[in-house]
């Protein structure tokens, strides 16, 4: 029987046919910042603690959990003029986190949107600045639907709906705990 | 192959011929050994993927059978792939005659045993719709029955449901199968049987169903583990259910953007049906199921 083990050897040479697939880390959070906001712009790092009840209150209006008790929050201003925040977050891709950031307006208006790090193996795209832009000036009131407001990539279904819900989910923390805070 | 060329070119004629309603795997990765998920791959996606199935023990003697299947899946479009498969196997078979079943000791270091070909269409995407569904269909020609390693021409047509629900964003998944398959086989005439041994050569009808679910969960970048559970029962022309078992074991997973495998351990939990004479176990079905299976499966996107 162990001649038929060795037989298992004729199927190693697929191995070899494996073909490159969208990895990568594409941006710093200094490079993110400079392409939403402004290279003049400066960054206040501001730590978010959320507590037990501030993340149920996040996903019972944004409808996603909010995974992480630290969130990444910047505020924004040049020449003492207040911009807006500048979020850094992770959302579950098939594989691995997507690593992305988003600019918020202080109206709670979205101004940008960069992919930090992809990983996966099909949605290369979501880099491409005709699918990012689609995110440019959404609010609270829009609907937040895959292929609705924000068009889906094939392949990629649920990196695009956990991207989509993300954004939500950082304008929920924008109206629950910045509005205020400017 | 004891049965005539000519009559094996009829069989691939006729596969050929129906070639409209095949499918093997579905689409993307799999994330369990057996159950299948409903998610298609992209349109002009390609994967290649090898299945490494090890089956083990019929309580008796010594039985290990392993089959090859090396398939390729190419996405016609964002919601239709087609797949083809050539299949191959290995068996070891001695201390066990099982009649009508099990004629001969037998041991096949490696042979080419069949060829499948398949289709699937997603009509909800588990990841945009609030659960997905897909249909598979697959025309498989086997020339070599996986049980005995003797000659028998085998056609089946399976058809199958895939249900597949995200929760947790993701990191959670389940899904369920339903799925029925057809078979036609035909066995070659064997010589030097033991008397009053029962070998039919007339052609046989099956019918086999199957169920299945699964769960899944990804508890590391990269990093999935699961537990599914499979019922098969199958009924037979002459002699009605001749067979049932319930399987269910664990799988680990790895998945990357260029490449994913998967191993999983299903061991027969509990069978009935036919059995053969002096079978010790008698609460599993032990003449076409073996007490337990490992499988591997590996692939890579193109």
């Amino acid at each position: 029987m162990a001649h038929s083990y060795l037989n298992s050897l004729f199927f190693v040479p697929i191995v070899v046919v494996a073909a490159p697939a969208f990895s990568a880390d594409y941006l710093t959070i200094p490079e993110a910042q400079a392409l939403i906001f402004d290279k003049a712009a400066v960054f206040t790092e501001r730590p978010t603690l959320l507590s037990g009840d501030a993340k149920d209150q996040i996903k019972k209006l944004s409808g996603v959990r909010q995974r992480q008790d630290n969130q990444p929050i910047w505020k924004v201003e040049k020449d003492g003029q207040f911009l807006g925040w500048f979020f850094v977050d992770d959302v579950v891709g098939k594989h691995e986190y997507i690593t992305y950031a988003v600019g918020v307006s202080p109206q709670g208006e979205v101004l940008g949107l960069e992919v930090l790090s992809y990983r996966e193996t099909h949605g290369g795209e979501v880099r491409e600045v005709s699918w990012r832009s689609q995110f440019h000036g959404k609010t609270l009131k829009d609907p937040f639907k895959l292929d609705e407001d924000v068009s889906n990539i094939s392949g990629a279904t649920l990196s695009c709906r956990n991207l989509l819900d993300g954004v939500k989910r950082l304008l929920v923390i924008h109206q629950l705990f910045l509005t205020q805070s400017a | 192959m004891g049965k005539s060329t000519l009559h094996r070119f009829n069989l691939v004629a006729l596969s050929l011929a129906t070639l409209g309603l095949s499918q093997t795997a579905l689409a993307g990765e799999d994330l369990f050994g057996y159950v299948k998920g409903a998610e298609a791959m992209p349109k002009d996606a390609m994967e290649l993927y090898q299945k490494v199935t090890f089956r083990n023990d019929k309580g008796q003697g010594t039985y290990r059978g392993i089959n090859y299947e090396t398939e390729l899946e190419y996405g016609m479009s964002d919601k239709f792939a087609v797949s083809g498969s050539a299949k191959f196997m290995s068996l070891d078979t001695s201390g066990l005659i099982i009649d009508g079943y099990l004629p001969k000791e037998k041991e096949i270091g490696f042979k080419a045993s069949g060829l499948e070909l398949g289709a699937s269409y997603m009509f909800l995407s588990p990841a945009k719709d609030d659960i997905g569904l897909s249909m598979t269909t697959s025309l498989d020609y086997d020339w070599v029955d996986t049980h005995s390693g003797q000659d028998k021409d085998t056609l089946s047509l399976e058809l199958g449901l895939q249900t597949q629900k995200y929760m947790l964003e993701g990191e959670l998944i389940w899904v369920g199968n339903l799925g029925m398959e057809s078979t036609y086989a035909d066995r070659a005439p064997l010589n030097n049987l033991p008397e009053d041994f029962d070998w039919p050569t007339d052609p046989e009808m099956e019918i086999e169903l199957k169920l299945g679910t699964g769960l899944s969960y990804r508890f590391a970048p990269n990093w999935f583990i699961s537990a599914e559970v499979l019922y098969e029962t199958e009924f037979e022309t002459e002699v009605g259910q001749e067979r049932w078992s319930f399987f269910a074991g664990p799988s680990i997973h790895y998945g990357s953007a260029d490449w994913w495998a998967t191993l999983t351990w299903l061991p027969q939990l509990s069978g009935g049906g036919e059995q053969y004479e002096g079978q010790k176990d008698t609460g599993l079905h032990l003449i076409e199921k073996t007490e337990q299976e490992v499988r591997l499966k590996v692939a890579f996107n193109f």
